[in-house]
């Protein structure tokens, strides 16, 4: 086996020697490399841009200062119904970060159209990076904008009156959740992309389902105060599970309804049943982002 | 065959070497198809039975109009496309097993310019750099090389977004071309250029293929395969209908274009159907100066003289030096000139020639014997060609 590999390597040496002056040896590209590669480049863009940034903030701190303004009165009676003296601003802010998770990831399949229409994604394509690694650098560029986003709103909730139990760990507790949540959104956000290959379609796709998995969740009032339907479809809804989790840890309590857990203590009983849907969740959708990505062609051959 | 296994060939090799046709042709070809045929999910046939090799070192083009397959061709070579049938092998590596090192090994110049507007020309080189896997250490050297190359050096930190398309094609150029890739493909890179901007690509092309890095061009301009390429494939609806150097497809055509107007009364400029007035007893002008110019001895045989729209077209080696003593022959035949121009044949002009030949030719072999016979043969061909 040394005789062949020996061979290579003075081909190998010999050649490089003849042709020193003029070739650039390439280190191949490593997987953390590309996905670094591709982090920097759109994290490079959303800072350039941060009108992306602002507006996917905007909708949810408005409704956060409606909902709190206008609801608050009588939603603090229905989540305070049992014996409790929590503020409906406490209540709101887990959802409200869930909401700008939501709002943030639906950018992340347009600006995939973005480079699909420049033709900055051929470009990227015919590189020999890792397409796994592109989608996940990118993925973890708007990752990162999504976990600044939530500071921000958990910030001004503070300011408007919101308490956070668990103090600064339960605010790093929301980030984190939020972050799981992001991610299954934001791969539908880009199979849409990649399907549709339409900036209209993709935003109009994610945009439709927005509204509905907000209000037909935990997000605005407790489970128990809404009709019976509503609360058979919560069960299945992704944004329970990120919402009850941020709030477990805004409330430092087991606040979960949908699935009646005991095996833990506390919070984790809220914890542990929420993670595991949001991973398994994120698993399934950016397994087939990352598989049409893969396979992804400027266009549509047989 | 292990050579090949363990890395690609450079195409450095024999520029270094003696640098003649010999030492390219010892080389394993950069790029090589058998029955490549690509068919697009709504039915085209882009591409259909493409078999081509390019040897390392060669500036190949593609020459072919707009819709003929060159970028889908170009697609498939570069890994962007999988092809519906065939085998591509692209230095030394095989397109379906191996696409990775494929692109390890090649630039790829889109026809549409593929620049990051939000980022400045270098952040665009960094990215590719990057992309490219070229050492950390080496980039910034390379990318002020590169940015010297393109003439961007003192726009370098602006965002590419205040760029004009020919600094943006530029741009793109560079950023293909990170990695020193021994091969590069450039899809029509020239196209929407200004001749300024042109000729610079077309100098910094030369230079690199000058280093030994073979390129494979497409263009619908015969001038830039001409200026360019060592060898030609013209490509047709999908098809490889003639290849070889430019001087040998320009010599299908028969030499040059001698164009001459005269001067009609207007009322005979039926230019379709005067076909069978071939008696020379016609009264349409046109019809008299292809008399002249037939009975006049200042042609080689396999010269073409058809009636154009406007006057006479001579397609002749000789187009040059006789242009002038068939305008005496005209006027001494009482014809008006008014208007008269010798070009070299255009890419419309080798395919016309190319198609042409495939129809013709059993008439050709008798129309050298029988210059009338000849003669009606190309004007029944006539209303196909100009279309």
């Amino acid at each position: 086996m040394s005789t062949p590999t020996e061979t290579a390597e003075t081909t190998e040496t010999g050649r490089s020697e003849r042709t020193a002056e003029r070739e650039v040896r390439r280190s191949s590209n490593s997987f953390v490399g590309d996905i670094w590669i591709n982090f920097k480049r759109w994290n490079i863009k959303a800072v350039r841009n941060p009108f992306v940034l602002v507006t996917s903030l905007v909708q949810p701190i408005i409704f956060l200062i409606l909902f709190t303004q206008v609801f608050g009165a009588v939603a603090t009676n229905a989540i305070n119904a049992g014996a409790g003296s929590i503020s409906y601003e406490t209540f709101l802010v887990p959802a409200i970060a869930i909401q700008v998770a939501l709002a943030a990831a639906v950018t992340s399949g347009v600006g995939l159209v973005n480079d699909i229409e420049e033709d900055v994604f051929e470009k990227v394509l015919v590189m020999p990076m890792n397409r796994g690694a592109v989608f996940a650098g990118k993925s973890a560029a708007e990752i990162l904008r999504i976990v600044v986003q939530i500071a921000i709103i958990l910030g001004l909730g503070v300011l408007l009156g919101a308490e956070i139990a668990m103090g600064v760990l339960g605010a790093i507790g929301i980030m984190l959740i939020g972050l799981l949540f992001s991610i299954w959104f934001l791969a539908y956000s880009n199979i849409l992309a990649v399907l549709t290959k339409d900036q209209e379609s993709t935003i109009i796709g994610a945009n439709l389902l927005q509204f509905p998995l907000l209000f037909l969740s935990s997000a605005f009032l407790p489970l128990g105060s809404l009709p019976r339907w509503i609360q058979v479809i919560a069960a299945f809804n992704p944004v329970t599970y990120g919402v009850d989790a941020a709030r477990a840890l805004m409330l430092d309590r087991d606040v979960m309804t949908v699935l009646e857990v005991t095996a833990f203590s506390g919070i984790w009983n809220t914890l542990v049943p929420a993670v595991v849907v949001l991973v398994v969740l994120d698993l399934a959708f950016g397994g087939v982002a990352v598989y049409l990505l893969t396979r992804a062609t400027s266009s549509d051959a047989k | 065959m292990s050579e090949r296994s363990d890395g690609y060939r450079t195409g450095t090799d024999e520029a270094s070497g003696a640098g003649g046709a010999s030492a390219v042709m010892e080389n394993p070809p950069s790029i090589e198809t058998s029955g490549l045929r690509l068919t697009y999910s709504d039915g085209t046939e882009a591409v259909r039975d493409v078999s081509l090799s390019v040897p390392a070192g060669e500036f190949f083009g593609f020459l072919g109009p707009n819709g003929a397959g060159k970028t889908t061709a170009i697609k498939v070579l570069a890994t962007l496309l999988k092809p519906t049938d065939g085998k591509v092998e692209v230095n030394g590596f095989d397109a379906e097993s191996e696409p990775r090192k494929i692109r390890e090994s090649i630039g790829y110049m889109a026809q549409e310019i593929g620049v990051d507007e939000e980022l400045t020309a270098r952040e665009n080189l960094q990215f590719a750099c990057a992309g490219y896997g070229v050492p950390r250490s080496e980039r910034p050297g390379r990318i002020d090389e590169l940015l010297d190359l393109v003439d961007l050096l003192d726009v370098a930190d602006q965002k590419a977004e205040n760029f004009s398309g020919g600094m943006q094609k530029r741009l793109d150029a560079a950023t293909a071309l990170v990695h020193r890739p021994p091969l590069v493909f450039l899809d029509e890179p020239t196209t929407g250029l200004d001749p300024k901007a042109r000729n610079r690509l077309w100098k910094y092309f030369r230079e690199i293929n000058d280093e030994g890095t073979t390129i494979f061009l497409t263009t619908q301009y015969l001038e830039e395969a001409d200026q360019l390429c060592d060898r030609i494939s013209v490509i047709l609806d999908g098809e490889i209908v003639a290849t070889g150097s430019p001087a040998e497809l320009k010599q299908q055509v028969g030499g040059e274009i001698l164009d001459i107007d005269v001067e009609t009364d207007g009322e005979s400029s039926d230019a379709g159907d005067g076909r069978g007035d071939t008696d020379g007893a016609s009264d349409d002008p046109r019809e008299q100066a292809a008399a002249v110019a037939r009975s006049s001895d200042l042609f080689e045989n396999g010269a073409t003289i058809e009636k154009s729209d406007e006057g006479i077209s001579v397609t002749s080696q000789r187009a040059r030096s006789r242009g002038t003593d068939l305008l005496v022959a005209l006027r001494d035949a009482g014809l008006t000139v008014t208007g008269f121009n010798v070009r070299a044949p255009t890419l419309d002009d080798v395919f016309l020639a190319i198609t042409d030949g495939e129809e013709r030719e059993p008439d050709r072999e008798t129309g050298s014997d029988d210059a009338d016979e000849a003669a009606a043969a190309r004007t029944a061909t006539d209303g196909g060609r100009r279309r």
